[in-house]
């Protein structure tokens, strides 16, 4: 369960950051929507809400937290177990407590601030959801903002990274029904992360062409799937010549979104807000590019050959 | 020189999408941010409309936009099994496109969720 950052504005006098540095990776998230602000059920701002910053290492969002818990790396999922444990008011496991690296008496007061919130609201970041654990960190998270929904209003965030990726999720979630890591290989989606996912894809080496937009994965990616791009004709749009362009055999530069590139952009809470370009630029955008690169492969003979007109025997 | 003003200009460096940037831009380069943080601030200011890059390569020789279509065209269709990957900085109408391509030449099509 999830809300929009205008509820978190008006109602959340209770946060957790988990696995996230918004000091440094999202600057304003802080004083436009989340702590600082003053809201309809917060008029005092910052005063009438605690923050509680969950991470491995102190960062310098810990100075805006009322209360820094620093958990063991790798140990998100145990202490999300006990978590939930301890708000039934179930026994925990003392070993297992000392594992995570906090003391029984910091989660125990930690799920009473949790109790005593009127609307809570746990962010989650990259520090839980790509770790040891992964989705299913993610997944815990959910469950125990769920499951405080017995004692008191309480929602669950990610902090998405990039610009708009929040779109991406939904345009394939209403074009294709699965919102990342879809197969259309058979002519109708299929949805399996791990087998359908990029890296895995990629370090697997099974694709034989890629379209890279809106990314760089020859900066970020691990080699194996850096190798395989270079191995097979990749192309890349992108407003500059990047790293993935250097290993591609067709690079288009287009004009960056939202600077030259009117359109619609998702926020992390799914709300879509339209972009003002301030700038004219020489090149086309995305958008035309790859309209065009479909009207060409729509113009050769189709790959099945049901389309063709052509029986499938 | 004069400058045009953007009121209420979308960032879209981060997740947080910010939507009250007020932007100061001449023909060329925008030069105030304002509202803006660091991050915002310097992806505004490091896109510009200057041709600082070929329209297209191929190969790593610069090339038409019309035949760099064409190419990813051919390479996109010839493939059994294609990957549109990324889409994170692009517009929802792009990414609409960019579905409807894959669906087209029967590919993978992913975002950096899957990360």
């Amino acid at each position: 369960m999830t809300c929009t950052l205008g509820e978190v504005k008006n109602r959340a006098d209770f946060m957790i950051y988990w696995g996230g540095n918004p000091a440094e990776c999202h600057p304003r998230h802080f004083t436009k929507y989340s702590l600082t602000q003053k809201g309809k059920f917060t008029p005092n701002g910052r005063k009438d809400r605690t923050m509680v910053l969950v991470d491995i290492r102190e960062t310098p969002s810990a100075k805006a937290a009322d209360v820094f818990l620093q958990i063991r790396p790798g140990k998100d999922f145990e202490l999300i177990g006990i978590l939930r444990a301890l708000i039934k008011n179930q026994r925990v496991n003392e070993a297992m407590v000392a594992e995570t690296g906090l003391p029984l008496s910091k989660l125990e007061e930690l799920v009473a601030m949790m109790k005593a919130a009127r609307f809570g609201v746990i962010f989650f970041g990259m520090g839980l959801s790509m770790t040891r654990g992964k989705h299913m960190n993610s997944a815990g998270v959910l469950m125990l903002a769920a499951e405080m929904n017995a004692f008191t209003k309480f929602v669950a965030m990610p902090m998405r990274g990039h610009g708009n990726v929040t779109g991406a999720d939904v345009v394939m979630r209403y074009t294709t029904g699965y919102p990342f890591g879809v197969n259309l290989c058979r002519g109708y989606p299929r949805f399996n992360p791990g087998e359908f996912s990029t890296v895995d894809l990629l370090v697997r080496g099974d694709n034989d062409a890629c379209l890279v937009l809106g990314a760089d994965p020859g900066a970020t990616m691990p080699q194996p799937a850096i190798d395989h791009l270079a191995r097979i004709p990749t192309i890349t749009l992108d407003p500059k010549v990047t790293h993935t362009s250097r290993l591609s055999r067709v690079h288009i530069t287009t004009a960056a979104t939202g600077i030259s590139a009117p359109g619609t952009a998702y926020r992390m809470d799914e709300i879509p807000l339209p972009l003002r370009p301030a700038l004219k630029s020489p090149y086309p955008t995305d958008e035309e590019v790859v309209r065009r690169i479909r009207e060409a492969v729509a113009r050769r003979p189709a790959w099945l050959p049901e389309r063709n007109g052509e029986m499938v025997v | 020189m004069t400058l045009t003003i953007v009121k209420n200009a979308t960032c879209t460096f981060c997740g947080c999408v910010c939507d009250d940037i007020e932007l100061h831009a001449d023909e060329i380069r925008i030069v105030e941010t304002k509202r803006a943080c660091s991050l915002g601030e310097s992806w505004f200011k490091n896109h510009t409309a200057e041709h600082l890059y070929p329209d297209a390569l191929i190969d790593g020789h610069p090339a038409t936009v019309d035949d760099a279509v064409e190419a990813a065209a051919d390479y996109l269709l010839n493939a059994n099994m294609p990957l549109v990957y990324g889409m994170s900085n692009i517009t929802c109408e792009a990414q609409r496109e960019a579905v409807a391509l894959a669906e087209l030449i029967g590919g993978v099509v992913d975002s950096h969720t899957s990360l």
